[in-house]
């Protein structure tokens, strides 16, 4: 069938695409309408935890489009960044503040020994044998974290000015959400600036091209790749950071959330750090907004099966599939990266 | 050396490309902004040994590429024998006579020099797919495997594995799988390139008697002059993905084009 | 016969040193039924394990493992799934005994021929995306299949707490503890029918992978460039690969249905996935042996090292040396996972198995130059 152009615009869409969208817009009007403060909750809710993907697969997209390791310990990493958070408020009496700036710093000196220990000897191999030795990484700090603070969950608590409400009239969103929201913009802005726009991100997508070429011209790549592992290493823990001091911490956050941070980055398109946010935000999205919209269909057509219990968790692997039937690259990646 | 009067060298290949064993019209293969082949024409006749040279980065392994479907061509057409193979996936041309060498020694590394040749031969004689679990695999298929390994002489290294053989070996191996294809046109991609003047000989000796005793035809990417003056019957010249000239050596070598990419008004080397 | 030993590392030079040209060619079928009728004895010897019935959970698992390197040491494919066949394998067995009172025989042929084609489908789509796709694509199918188990469409599957009661055929007996097989009056050891089916299994593998099929697959593993430059359709036979692997994998599942009596959610898990994979690399997968071994270090490691409480040298009846252990073996894993990183560094297909292998063989060349005449 024929594509259908959009009036006002150059472009155009398929009569398919047309009433998935047609689908999209009207679950999310009756939704709104049907349940207002629900759904500003879901939408808030897929805000956060998107943006919380965002920020682990950025830096798992950093270290694979950069350096070419997949880095399956980056969950593990997020996860240290909470429980350095619980250590550094819980034990230590940090104030949060500080433990904000301090956390994420702890997991990049632990970033730091990955990679100077194990990641520099994987550079030029086969990806697998980088994936592989990450994967034994994660159960090591896995096990370090449940030895040292043990298996049950874990929660801090939150300074005074960010547990109270914000009121939004039909409901009321809690301000270390909007916290979370805003630091999470403001860091993946500053990511964004200083892979595209300082000389020092410059050299180093250089060297990421042409290895040899960057270092004759002087470049330092070894400084440049510890440097840009432990970036995406804190904040993976800066994410953790956020997530431990709204939600609480467990050990099994890490498998959790690097099988997230992988879709994101997939679906996004590997090697695009502008793909990692807009599938990050589009997978928060969807996961917190489908059992609304499926529960709104079964309120309103009394379709009661239509309310899957637990679809939520399912959302980010079926986009997925979705994504990488039809576009095998993810939505914005790069050709002949890791075909 | 005089300049030759260029219209006695051919931009274009002469002959029909259909008619020819190997042949192409308008081949382009375009990566983003940049074309490493341009509208290449070519018609390599029956039991030709055709030199393609050129300057680096003229072009010519991405036409090879192409040329094997490892990678899709942006335009043109590919006709082997006559027929039209543009769009024929890379696993089945061997099963219709076209066979390659790799510059870079391409090999199954870990098994030994015996099983990689045999698997070439069961391949070739079960086709790109076959479902066969059952036995070890046929004894008349280890039988041809060694038939070619003593034609190209690594008899007595085949239960060496394959990563631990000399380059010069390496290269002989390489052209010994690509023969197991029972191949009726070959393209063999710098095979000399790397090796002592030794190993050279041996690897130059193999490729004239692949020529001669089995009548195939040929297509050798080389830089070494010597050896393409020595043993090609004709030579395309590339550069920057298009045909410079095609002619004989002789002819080619005194193209003042080709002189011109090669050595930017430089002649002594010619 | 010595184009073998290279080709798919079946053994070990080792054993192609002795005069028997036989012996060497069956090295696996051999080793294999060494190792199903030696390993309850072993186990249960006191300073080891002391019991006998997680043997059974020992060869099952090695027969899944053996099974996942058909993907990963033969074919070079990387899946972060492989748990689902095991799971479906175990489920449509249990399925079958409890919901629809049908026999074994006919429900464990139901599973095979659904992993079959599920593994076909899935094969279908994702063998040819790259090696992390296709790693993430099979993790996102086999936590699809964990939801689904879950989900308990139509009371099927259970939820959480799965499938546990009247999923046992009606040929297993349990006294004391101890499951035995009854058939027509005749009874023995529930292990025995265990070792049976695991030697089989291990059998099929062995003969695909030295089948021209599998000879291959190995090809590809090598260089699949090559391999399809050479006239290797290498999309169909990853296809396959999946295929066979996935099947073996649900017959291990069936097998592990009888033995846990049911069907849990924890096999369908990507921890499950995961150990697999540990269990493979560790062992080593250049090796047919090496998940089997692999296998063995991981479930004797879980075992072993977490009832340890203290660790005395040389001997508990000559104590010189004793070190307190309790709290820091509970956490074994981490040591593995050491050993695993360590693994991959240095020696990534080659393992526990090649170094034993590579270390027995030096010393068994190093008795013989002692005995050679120049």
């Amino acid at each position: 069938m024929n594509a259908i152009p959009i009036p006002g615009t150059q472009r155009s869409i398929t009569p398919a695409g047309g009433i998935v969208w047609g689908v999209l817009v009207l679950l999310t009007v009756m939704s709104a309408i049907v349940r207002p403060g629900l759904f500003i909750d879901q939408v808030i809710g897929g805000l956060v935890y998107g943006l919380v993907l965002v920020l682990i697969a950025l830096g798992l997209s950093i270290v694979l489009g950069l350096l070419g390791i997949v880095n399956f310990a980056h969950g593990a990493l997020f996860m240290l960044g909470a429980y350095f958070t619980f250590q550094l408020m819980e034990v230590w009496g940090v104030s949060f503040w500080v433990t904000l700036v301090v956390a994420p710093l702890g997991v990049g000196l632990v970033g730091v020994a990955i990679e100077r220990g194990v990641l520099r000897h994987l550079y030029d191999k086969n990806p697998l044998n980088g994936l592989l030795a990450t994967f034994g990484i994660a159960l090591m700090l896995g096990e370090a974290t449940r030895a040292i603070w043990g298996g049950t969950p874990r929660s801090v608590v939150a300074p005074q000015v960010l547990s109270m409400g914000f009121d939004l009239g039909v409901t009321t969103v809690s301000r270390i959400r909007l916290f979370t929201v805003a630091v999470a913009v403001i860091v993946i802005a500053a990511v964004y600036l200083l892979i595209e726009r300082t000389d020092f991100g410059l050299s180093v997508r250089a060297g990421v091209l042409d290895r040899e070429m960057a270092e004759f011209l002087g470049v330092n790549m070894n400084v440049r790749f510890i440097s840009m592992f432990v970036l995406g290493a804190a904040i993976a823990g800066l994410g953790g950071v956020l997530r431990g001091a709204a939600v609480g911490m467990d050990v099994g956050m890490a498998n959790q959330f690097i099988i997230l941070a992988f879709v994101v980055a997939v679906v996004g398109g590997i090697g695009s750090l502008f793909g990692s946010v807009v599938a990050g935000l589009l997978i928060g999205g969807a996961s917190y907004l489908t059992p609304l919209y499926l529960s709104t269909l079964a309120e309103v057509t009394t379709l009661e099966f239509i309310n899957i219990p637990g679809i939520g968790g399912l959302v980010p692997y079926l986009v997925m599939i979705v994504v990488l039937l039809a576009r095998p690259r993810g939505l914005f990646g790069q050709e002949g990266f890791l075909e | 050396m005089s300049e030759t009067d260029t219209s006695t060298t051919e931009r274009a290949d002469t002959g029909d490309a259909q008619t020819a064993a190997l042949g192409s019209t308008g081949l382009t293969k375009r990566f983003g902004g940049i074309v490493a082949v341009d509208d290449v024409d070519l018609a390599v006749p029956e039991g030709e040994l055709r030199a393609i040279i050129g300057p680096n980065g003229a072009g010519k392994t991405t036409l090879f590429n192409v040329l094997t479907h490892a990678l899709a061509p942006t335009d043109g057409t590919v006709y082997l024998h006559g027929e039209e193979i543009t769009d024929l996936p890379q696993e089945q041309r061997p099963h219709r006579g076209l066979a390659r060498s790799f510059q870079s020694n391409q090999l199954f590394n870990e098994l030994s020099v015996l099983e990689n040749v045999r698997v070439v031969v069961q391949t070739i004689e079960s086709g790109p797919f076959s479902f066969d679990l059952l036995g070890e695999g046929r004894s008349q298929h280890r039988e041809q495997a060694l038939d070619i390994l003593d034609s190209v002489g690594l008899t007595d290294k085949r239960d060496v594995t394959a990563k631990n053989l000399s380059h010069g070996d390496q290269r002989r191996l390489g052209i010994a799988m690509a023969l197991a294809t029972d191949p009726s046109v070959l393209l063999l991609d710098e095979p000399t390139s790397g090796l002592g003047t030794n190993e050279t000989g041996l690897v130059t000796d193999l490729i004239e008697s692949v020529h001669q005793d089995l009548g195939l035809t040929l297509l050798l990417i080389e830089h070494d002059m010597d050896i393409v003056l020595s043993i090609s019957d004709r030579v395309t010249v590339l550069d920057q993905g298009r045909v410079l000239a095609t002619g004989t050596p002789d002819e080619v070598r005194g193209d003042s084009e080709v002189q011109e990419a090669y050595l930017g008004g430089m002649r002594e080397e010619l | 016969m010595s184009d073998e030993s290279a080709t798919n590392r079946t053994g070990g030079g080792l054993v192609s040193g002795l005069p028997l040209g036989t012996l060497n060619r069956y090295k696996v079928p051999i080793g294999a039924l060494l190792l199903v009728l030696l390993l309850r004895p072993l186990v249960s010897m006191e300073f080891l394990l002391g019991y006998g019935s997680v043997a059974n959970t020992i060869l099952i698992w090695m027969l899944f493992a053996a099974s996942f390197n058909l993907l990963l040491g033969y074919t070079g494919l990387l899946s972060f799934g492989h748990a689902m066949f095991l799971g479906i394998g175990a489920y449509v067995t249990a399925i079958g005994l409890s919901r629809f009172s049908s026999s074994f025989v006919l429900s464990a042929i139901v599973a095979l021929a659904l992993a079959g084609v599920v593994a076909y489908l899935i094969g279908r789509i994702t063998v040819q995306k790259g090696e992390i796709y296709f790693a993430m694509l099979t993790l996102a199918f086999g936590t699809t299949a964990h939801f689904i188990a879950n989900y308990n469409p139509a009371g099927l599957t259970g939820g959480t707490t799965g499938i546990a009661g009247g999923a046992v055929p009606a040929w297993i007996e349990t006294e004391r503890g101890l499951k035995y097989v009854n058939l027509g009056g005749f009874q023995f050891d529930w292990y025995w029918l265990v070792a049976a089916a695991v030697l089989v299994g291990l059998v099929v593998l062995w003969q695909i992978v030295r089948s021209p099929f599998g000879r291959t697959l190995i090809a590809i593993r090598e260089n699949k460039e090559l391999a399809r430059a050479m006239g290797i359709n290498t999309y169909r036979y990853k296809v396959w690969a999946f295929t066979l692997s996935g099947v073996v994998a649900a017959y291990a599942g069936t097998i592990l249905e009888i033995n846990e009596q049911g069907a849990t959610l924890s096999l369908l898990t990507v921890e499950t996935s995961g150990d697999v994979i540990l269990m493979t690399v560790l062992g080593g997968a250049n090796y047919f042996f090496g998940p089997v071994a692999g296998a063995f270090v991981w479930l004797f490691a879980e075992d072993y090292l977490t009832d340890f409480e203290m660790l005395v040298l040389p001997l508990k009846e000559i104590p010189i040396v004793s070190l307190e252990l309790a709290g820091v073996l509970a956490y074994w894993q981490f040591f593995l996972g050491l050993l695993f990183v360590i693994a991959v560094l240095i020696a990534p297909r080659e393992g526990i198995w090649g170094l034993l292998r590579d270390s027995l063989e030096t010393l068994y060349d190093r008795l013989r130059t002692g005995e050679e005449d120049v």
